[in-house]
């Protein structure tokens, strides 16, 4: 660990973007290990292969190298390097057009899954969650195991928060048409979301 | 509820419904939680949507977490910033062209020109020294050659070139292994033992699987020293 590191984590990424910025490849060899672990399950709701997650982390950190100088403090490195990673990955996934990958659930058979299993259910969920459009997924992913908030998502996917609003909506609405043990009916389309 | 009042609380609903994502995830503010409570308390519809994005949450929380290779990643970052570094350094010999024709003091010039024709040879000494390096180092490794053990390697092993990150660690995590280094060029991995589980079992476990092409224990104790153990599969 370099002199850099701080206690908090956001003072210890500031510091060693500055390091970066200044072209300390120590520092971003640091920055890369605290980062590869989160980025890596991330990125694992695009792609199911390690050596595609790799490339696109390591394309990021590519990207971290080259712009560190251009960070502005407004918003969180964090923030900034997830945003970086999610649009390196959209690139890449577009470019490989696997997106059709991403079927929409109606491609999906009628739901045949016991729903008083919890093994099931979560089994159902991974399959569910992969077969949802890309933006959906991650923003699921972004929520409920980053534990981002609704401005923090705004600011990783680069959209307005009315439109994290509106994939969260139809992600989960998605995912309960196909397995109703998640509960209840499907909800009022909202006129207006944000 | 009748339709009235419901078309009366249907902005609201609607912006309550619409954070309850984030309410689960507990990143609201305190004005926003307050509102939502006090929402959710009144409205069956966003109650039922409360527990429903509870549920995804823990769901998709609980979902095993990965133990990527970060080491052996970070490895090939760092060739590629030596080669970024190496292109970006290109355009520094440019001096060797001066474009001031009418410069005060060719002695300067002749000066820079020798000083960069050593930076060159140097370089060249230093790429070359690197080249004689990798070039002793053998781009394979076969099972009988003794090459250095990374520490609190117990096994090596090669897995199916199609194997995803989670079926890797799942593997792992039931033979109780972790990754120390690797893969090499040859995809050979070095597995580090997690727990008290003898090797001999670790590689019985790692065996069972299909994705598993090659697995060899690397310590020198009689179990693995029996006959069936120390042969790939």
């Amino acid at each position: 660990m370099t002199p850099l590191a701080k206690n908090s984590p956001k003072e210890r990424d500031n510091a060693l973007l500055v390091a970066v910025a200044a072209g300390d490849r120590r520092a971003l060899e640091e920055l890369y290990l605290s980062y590869h672990r989160r980025l890596a399950r991330f990125l694992s709701r695009f792609t199911p292969r390690y050596e595609n997650i790799e490339e696109i982390i390591n394309d990021t950190f590519m990207v971290v190298w080259e712009n560190a100088k251009d960070f502005r403090n407004a918003s969180q490195v964090s923030t900034w390097v997830i945003g970086i990673a999610y649009r390196t990955a959209l690139k890449s996934f577009r470019r490989q057009k696997n997106h059709q990958l991403a079927r929409s659930l109606e491609d999906y058979p009628e739901q045949t899954v016991d729903p008083t299993s919890d093994a099931e259910v979560n089994d159902w969920l991974k399959h569910g969650l992969s077969r949802l459009p890309i933006e959906q997924r991650l923003t699921l992913e972004l929520a409920y195991h980053m534990g981002h908030s609704l401005e923090e998502i705004a600011a990783i996917t680069d959209c307005p928060v009315g439109t994290v609003k509106a994939r969260m909506f139809h992600a989960r609405e998605k995912l309960r048409q196909y397995l109703p043990a998640l509960g209840g009916g499907p909800s009022e389309l909202p006129a207006r979301i944000g | 509820m009748t339709n009235n009042r419901r078309s009366e609380n249907s902005a609201e609903h609607q912006e309550v419904s619409a954070l309850i994502p984030w309410y689960v995830n507990d990143t609201l503010a305190d004005s926003e939680r307050q509102r939502v409570d006090a929402h959710v308390g009144s409205c069956a519809v966003c109650r039922d949507d409360l527990a429903v994005h509870k549920r995804l949450f823990e769901g998709i929380d609980a979902q095993p977490a990965l133990d990527p290779l970060k080491e052996a990643s970070l490895k090939r970052l760092q060739a590629r910033l030596d080669v970024a570094q190496a292109q970006n350094a290109l355009p520094s010999i440019p001096p060797l062209a001066p474009s001031r024709s009418d410069a005060p003091w060719p002695g300067w010039m002749a000066a820079s020109i020798a000083a960069m024709a050593v930076a060159i040879g140097l370089l060249a000494a230093d790429r070359w020294l690197q080249f004689e390096v990798r070039a002793q180092q053998p781009n394979y490794r076969t099972v009988t050659t003794s090459i250095p053990r990374p520490p609190g390697e117990v096994i090596r092993a090669v897995f199916a070139p199609s194997i995803t990150l989670v079926e890797l660690q799942t593997i792992l995590d039931e033979a109780q292994l972790k990754i120390v280094s690797g893969p090499t060029e040859a995809g050979v991995y070095s597995l580090a033992s997690n727990s008290t589980l003898t090797v001999r079992s670790s590689l019985a476990l790692l065996r069972r699987h299909s994705t598993v092409r090659f697995a060899e224990g690397t310590l020198r104790e009689p179990e693995l020293r029996e006959p069936e153990s120390g042969s790939s599969p």
